[in-house]
């Protein structure tokens, strides 16, 4: 008799981590899981590739938000081989619903629309929880500046949400210990390269400002984003400014119809800018798009900008 | 039977099958056979045996069918506004968007979207923008008693100026808001009923229900409106107040419909026309023709928005503004 009741604690008390609930923080919501989701849905490539990197492929039922406007590169498409895109651009409701998703990883401007027909409020009847990219928790709520904890955040957040936390700290760790042997070696030096994100437009530039990943990445790299005073995430500045602050390098964010060598040529051909101190000395580095939104790209990305920055 | 009940009939049938159409097609294929279990178990629970996902119930349930009841009410809102608005303005190309209405909701959505973020829920744009139309509303009255714009003619022109000047200042808050949100504010602009849901649709059901039987009693009013204002005066009706009560009615629905769907054209312009031709000119059949042929005609214009480009969303708008704009050369070839 005694053996069955201590056996029937033990049971008990050693199934209690099984039942366990992870409770993430997402923007300015608590969002509690009972258990790990099972059908998750993922928007655009960066946070598609967070998941991946995680290995919660198994746990997906596809993805939205890709080939409405950027090209998959060979190794993303490896990864979403055995996954159906849902949506090319931002999936609506019915689409979401119709997969029997359980989870949708997305972030505002990344999937959903302030106010729009897909929000987590929206979704929440439906029984799809959301939880938000980090990177665009500034269009809803005060947020400080970019920078890479963020993405950390996303991972970590990630991993309590599927009970791979495991998983998610070592790449953490791995991510963090790749970046410091590389400052090591880093050019030690107090300036600052002045740097311009250039993501697009003519009559005026889209660029990356305070709140956006670019901002964190260029100054992990020993430079500094010459609009990190703009109070935004991406928006549209003017050229004005740009010639005004001189910056030393462009880089270019890659993706869509235009290409990056088109970008570069618009910026070395028009006249306004043949001042500007990238210009003449043609310094130009070529992000990708997932590169330069919020993923275990972020790593990558930061090696090549300081390649550019400082090489000799 | 008579003809007319016939045709009622006819028109009734039209509405209900291209309801059931509406709440059978769309992004993710459900069988016609499913929807009409899922429809049925909701009437009497438990009537057919339930062979589908919840997924799929809460697609039919509560995604498209309160889509549906949306652009009916919608629909049948704004062509009745349209109408009504065509009667006393005497003008064959008045509008409910048209007298700086839609503009105030315009502007009061805008003002939800980009700046003040979603503070009561998933009320707030609706709510905002509503106030925004009766705020618009409010600016015209006071404009028509500034420039003593009683008259037909004058009344257009000051909706027309206040609309330039509310529209000019949305577009400033567009200006002053997140570049990267803007196309959250093209796409409400252009319309879409993807916001629909149960819990709200109680709202434009009221007005449309309150406001509509109002202006369907008016209707012989509207009759001598459209003769004249002499005329009408002389029936003893009080032609300005008359106008002007017409105008808030008009507001009062067009403002509830925009701030639920955004800006849908071309509905009240062009089904009002539509009508008179099948039922001529007594407004109690035109009000009641509009309505009907609003409500059909929106449906349709969500079915096609919702597949023609599947599982993407187009803007309702579109699809009104293309049909719209081959209705009216159709229109002027016609009058030749």
């Amino acid at each position: 008799m005694k053996n069955i009741i201590i056996i029937s604690l033990v049971t008990y008390l050693s199934a209690g981590p099984l039942f366990a609930e992870s409770t993430v923080k997402s923007c300015n919501r608590t969002v509690t899981f009972e258990k790990p989701p099972e059908r998750a849905v993922s928007n655009d490539v960066n946070l598609t590739e967070m998941m991946l990197v995680l290995g919660l492929a198994d746990q997906m039922v596809g993805y939205t938000g890709i080939s409405g406007w950027k090209t998959l590169d060979a190794e993303m498409r490896l990864g979403v081989k055995e996954l159906p895109e849902l949506s090319a651009k931002y999936p609506t409701k019915e689409v979401l619903v119709g997969a029997d998703a359980d989870f949708f990883f997305a972030g505002w401007n990344y999937g959903m629309k302030v106010g729009g027909e897909v929000t987590p409020e929206t979704l929440k009847p439906f029984g799809i929880k959301v939880y938000e990219l980090t990177e665009s928790c500034s269009h809803i709520m005060d947020k400080q500046k970019a920078s890479l904890e963020d993405m950390y955040n996303d991972i970590l957040n990630l991993g309590k949400i599927f009970e791979v936390e495991d998983r998610a700290k070592a790449l953490v760790a791995n991510y963090k210990s790749e970046l410091e042997s590389f400052k090591a070696n880093l050019k030690n030096t107090d300036e600052r390269l002045r740097v311009f994100v250039y993501d697009s437009g003519e009559d005026a530039p889209f660029t990356a400002g305070r709140y956006a990943m670019p901002t964190a990445l260029v100054e992990v790299s020993g430079g500094q984003n010459i609009m990190d005073d703009f109070y935004k995430s991406w928006g549209t500045v003017t050229w004005e400014e740009v010639v005004d602050r001189d910056p030393q390098v462009v880089v270019i964010v890659n993706y869509g119809d235009v290409t990056a060598e088109q970008k570069r040529e618009y910026m070395m051909s028009n006249p306004a800018f043949k001042n500007i101190s990238a210009i003449k000395n043609n310094r130009f580095v070529t992000l990708e798009y997932v590169e330069a939104t919020p993923g275990p790209r972020n790593i990558k990305a930061v090696k090549k900008l300081a390649d550019a920055f400082w090489a000799k | 039977m008579t003809t007319r009940s016939l045709v009622v009939i006819c028109g009734l049938l039209l509405l209900l099958i291209s309801l059931s159409l509406a709440v059978s097609v769309g992004a993710v294929p459900v069988s016609t056979g499913t929807v009409w279990g899922i429809l049925s178990n909701k009437v009497y629970p438990g009537l057919i045996e339930q062979t589908w996902s919840s997924g799929r119930e809460a697609i039919v349930w509560e995604i498209r069918l309160p889509r549906a009841l949306l652009a009916i009410m919608v629909g049948s809102g704004l062509a009745i506004v349209g109408a009504s608005l065509q009667a006393v303005t005497r003008n064959t190309l008045a509008d409910p968007h048209l007298l700086g209405i839609s503009s105030g909701g315009a502007f009061g959505a805008i003002l939800a979207l980009l700046h003040t973020g979603m503070f009561i829920g998933l009320l707030t744009v609706p709510l905002l923008a509503f106030a925004g139309a009766l705020l618009a509303t409010i600016v015209v009255l006071g404009v028509v008693q500034l420039a003593e714009a009683n008259s037909a003619d004058r009344l257009v022109l000051a909706g027309v100026a206040v609309s330039f000047i509310i529209m000019a200042a949305a577009n400033i808050l567009i200006f002053l808001g997140d570049p990267r949100a803007s196309h959250t504010v093209v796409f409400w602009m252009l319309g879409g009923l993807g916001l629909a849901q149960w819990s709200q649709l109680v709202y434009p059901l009221t007005i449309l229900i309150l406001c509509g039987a109002w202006l369907i009693s008016r209707a012989k009013n509207l009759n001598a409106m459209t003769v004249g204002d002499e005329t009408a005066a002389t029936l003893g009706i009080s032609v300005a107040r008359f106008r002007l009560a017409v105008f808030i009615i008009g507001a009062l629905i067009t403002g509830v419909m925009v701030a639920f769907s955004g800006i849908i054209g071309f509905v009240g312009l062009m089904v009002p026309h539509i009508a008179r031709m099948l039922v001529g000119g007594d407004y109690t059949r035109v009000l009641l023709a509009s309505a009907l042929i609003g409500a059909i005609f929106l449906l349709w214009a969500d079915i096609l928005a919702r597949t023609l480009m599947a599982p993407e969303d187009m803007p309702i708008g579109i699809v009104t503004g293309l049909i719209g704009g081959v209705f009216f050369i159709w229109l002027l070839r016609r009058r030749r």
